[in-house]
């Protein structure tokens, strides 16, 4: 970024900082649920309910400060932008502490240290230590320090995974031969009777809690905190709860009481939630019980591409006139305009839009971030549609037109337009379906749509096949009564087809 | 009442009216002959706007326009046309009905009562009253032209001009769409035709304008024209003609 961009960035987050916790009475913290367990995550038995040890610290925490805790839902890859943007004023959620992100945001002292542990297959004997993995397929998830790690080690042929589940049923089947990730994540997912955990520690990492640049006075007050949930044995307590309380850990708290204090009770409910194997009668009725859930992402996901699309088929005719019959630099512009948005990711504008912007000091909602950015997007592919469409009418018909003394303005209100309109209605319509599936993208600026809430789901129950068909045949279903009104539509305006009379 | 003098036009360099004169007085029906690329659609499009000339001037009563790009000039000399063309060119989005009030309305700002009650009373005359919720794709292409000349006549034109209006008809639909210029004419409409239907010219043309390479060769009556032509251009063209 230039430089008058950090300043504008650092000023941008002064003036949120206005929002500050104390005042409000709450600790708004970020974290991403569907991130997987034990971090942050849609607890099993009520999908409802996030948990989560970190869900626990930050009420820890909050009660620490006298504040109340509200978790924001973000995409763990935007945590870091949504907290510069104020959407939140605490990021817990793993979130390692590293010299790069330290460049963006303050850390608080740890309060988790952990390591890379190695799974293997119990049948694979001579896999012991990270040099073993030569000559092998390891697997880790993108992004990971493990990742680092692994491309460290010679000739080791790194697999790369979205979802820790996806990750360990690809190890028990033998896709891969090993895989290094967090300790807490081996925990809670190597769990099949096929795998175990080596008793290596690779690496370290600390997690911190991330607060803004400029924040220093929450930074100097969540320091505090943790300092006395530490020392009162309240964090160990909860380490421990969750089954991952570690030596590393022991080590920096000089924990002088070795026993166990408590019992790991949220571990084994979790461990009780996953075992449980269901007959297809109760697998149904899990099913119809996701519904609602879905349903409610499916109406997000419906009101969003709606709007968007009506913008976009407004935008996408202005610039079709403009590119058509603007004077040179009006036409030059919309050509521009379509080449550009066209050309670039969608994922990118949504996050120019949304992160982008308010270092600009313009910050909008995430619905209307999300509708604009589907909108802007979309304009430009209706703009070539409908370009096309407009030409596809004879010239001979504007000249009619113009032979009945119309301007050239109503000629192509009154006349080619509607007559355009009839041309473009399927090629609308498919986009339509298209928008309705790429509205999916706007979860990375915190939407909450039908296929965030599909991750939600399929990340807590671990089921990623069965609510994937659902999720699936819910789009399909959406996108067809669309299909269904354009058909009809179609078909009432297609005059010119209509039969010769006698 | 229209006067046309020295009319050029060039197309990417190349000439395609040499300064053309043509008139044309209230009632006539002035018939416009030759060769194909003569120039004959681009003089009819020069006289209601539709095509800018390079040079020469177009008077009509007291409106003057000498070339240029005057939108309100060319507008307001336009109103006083209505144009027929080859392939009616009719609104298919919109009923027979439909296109005849979509002017009135649009141009004029009429009510649409006030438009139908111009435009049922046009059905009549060109024989289409039953027509008016049919769509011209429903429609014989003698219909269609027919519905053409009543959408033109509801703006309530001066001059009515024809390009090639029989052209894309079968030979046996021809005569209605003549039929309804005759009546127009025995109602003293002024009309400018380009036609090659001799029989139609001679029977009620007024005078025949034979052009040829974007200039007029001779004008005159059409028994002179056809049966005694003067310039050999004419000479050779009609005896073509003939046989
Ligand atoms: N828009 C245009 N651009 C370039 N050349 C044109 C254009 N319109 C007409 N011309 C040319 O001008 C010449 C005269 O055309 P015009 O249509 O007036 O002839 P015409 O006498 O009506 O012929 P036809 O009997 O085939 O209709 C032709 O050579 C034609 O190719
Ligand atoms: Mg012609």
């Amino acid at each position: 970024m230039t430089r008058s961009g950090t300043a504008l960035l650092l000023l941008a987050c002064a003036l949120s900082a206005r929002a500050a916790p104390v005042k409000t009475g709450v600790l708004r913290w970020g974290g991403d649920s569907a991130g997987g367990a034990p971090f942050v995550f849609q607890d099993p038995k009520d999908l409802a309910k996030t948990v989560g040890f970190e869900v626990d610290l930050a009420e820890a925490l909050a009660a620490e400060l006298g504040l109340k805790a509200l978790f924001v839902q973000n995409q763990w890859d935007s945590l870091v932008p949504g907290l510069k943007r104020g959407d939140y004023d605490v990021v817990l959620n793993g979130l390692e502490i590293t010299e790069d992100r330290k460049a963006e945001v303050e850390f608080s002292e740890p309060y988790y240290l952990t390591y890379e542990a190695l799974t293997v297959r119990k049948n694979s004997d001579d896999i012991a230590a990270l040099a073993d993995l030569k000559g092998r397929r390891a697997g880790t998830l993108k992004g990971a320090l493990a990742e680092r790690l692994l491309a460290r080690i010679a000739g080791v042929a790194v697999v790369g995974y979205d979802t820790q589940t996806m990750l360990y049923d690809d190890l028990a089947l033998g896709r891969i031969d090993a895989v290094l990730l967090d300790h807490p994540a081996a925990v809670y997912y190597a769990i099949d009777p096929r795998l175990k955990n080596l008793p290596g520690r690779f690496g370290r990492m600390a997690y911190g809690a991330a607060i803004r640049k400029g924040d220093a006075q929450l930074l100097a007050r969540v320091n505090a905190a943790l300092a006395r949930l530490m020392k009162s044995g309240r964090l160990r307590e909860i380490y421990e709860r969750w089954g991952i309380w570690n030596p590393v850990m022991a080590a920096a708290f000089v924990d002088d009481h070795p026993e166990r204090r408590a019992e790991a009770s949220a571990y084994a409910g979790y461990l009780a939630a996953r075992g449980v194997r269901l007959g297809w009668r109760a697998k149904l009725a899990k099913y119809a019980g996701y519904v609602p859930l879905l349903a409610k992402g499916a109406v997000t996901t419906v009101e969003l591409s709606l709007l968007a699309m009506g913008i976009a088929v407004v935008l996408g005719l202005a610039l079709a006139l403009m590119k058509l019959y603007g004077p040179m630099p009006v036409s030059a512009l919309a050509t521009v305009y379509v080449e550009v948005i066209r050309g670039s990711p969608l994922l990118i504008q949504l996050f120019l839009i949304f992160y982008g912007l308010p270092t600009l000091g313009i910050k909008l909602q995430p619905f209307t971030a999300a509708v604009l950015g589907l909108a802007l997007n979309y304009g430009a592919y209706e703009a070539e549609v409908y370009r096309a469409g407009i030409q596809s009418i004879p010239h001979a018909q504007m000249e009619a037109a113009f032979a009945l003394g119309m301007t050239r303005w109503q000629a192509l209100r009154h006349i080619i337009i509607p007559q355009a309109l009839r041309v473009v209605l399927p090629p609308t319509t498919n986009d339509f379906i298209a928008l309705l599936k790429d509205s999916s993208l706007v979860s990375v600026i915190t939407m909450v749509e039908l296929t965030r809430v599909y991750g939600q789901l399929a990340g807590s129950t671990y089921d990623y096949m069965g609510i994937g068909i659902l999720t699936a045949l819910m789009y399909v279903l959406i996108g067809l009564p669309f299909v269904r009104l354009s058909r009809w539509a179609e078909a009432r305006l297609a005059v010119e087809r209509r039969p010769r009379i006698s | 009442m229209l006067v046309a003098k020295g009319l050029c036009k060039t197309f990417h360099g190349r000439q395609v009216l040499r300064g053309v004169d043509f008139e044309a007085g209230p009632g006539e029906l002035i018939v416009i002959v030759g060769r194909s690329g003569c120039g004959k659609s681009t003089l009819l499009r020069c006289l209601n706007g539709l095509e800018l000339f390079d040079e020469g001037s177009i008077r009509f009563g007291n409106l003057v326009l000498d070339g240029g790009r005057d939108d309100r000039k060319i507008r307001a000399l336009r109103a006083n046309f209505g144009m027929v063309f080859q392939s009616f060119n009719l609104f298919p989005h919109l009923d027979l009905l439909g296109n005849l009030v979509a002017a009135p309305m649009i141009v004029k700002g009429m009510s649409r009562k006030q438009a139908e009650a111009i435009a049922l009373p046009l059905l009549e005359k060109v024989g289409l009253t039953g027509h008016a919720r049919h769509y011209p794709g429903q429609m014989s292409g003698g219909q269609q032209q027919r519905a053409a000349i009543a959408r033109a006549l509801a703006m309530s034109p001066t001059v009515m001009l024809y390009d090639e209006p029989t052209s894309a008809l079968d030979p046996w639909l021809v005569d209605e769409v003549f039929d309804v210029m005759r009546k127009l004419n025995a109602e003293g409409m002024t009309q400018i035709v380009v036609t090659h239907e001799t029989r139609f010219a001679r029977e009620v043309a007024r005078e025949i304008v034979f052009m040829e390479d974007g200039g007029v060769v001779e004008k005159g009556a059409p028994e002179q024209i056809f049966n005694r032509p003067r310039d050999p251009r004419t000479i050779k063209y009609m005896s073509r003609f003939a046989a």
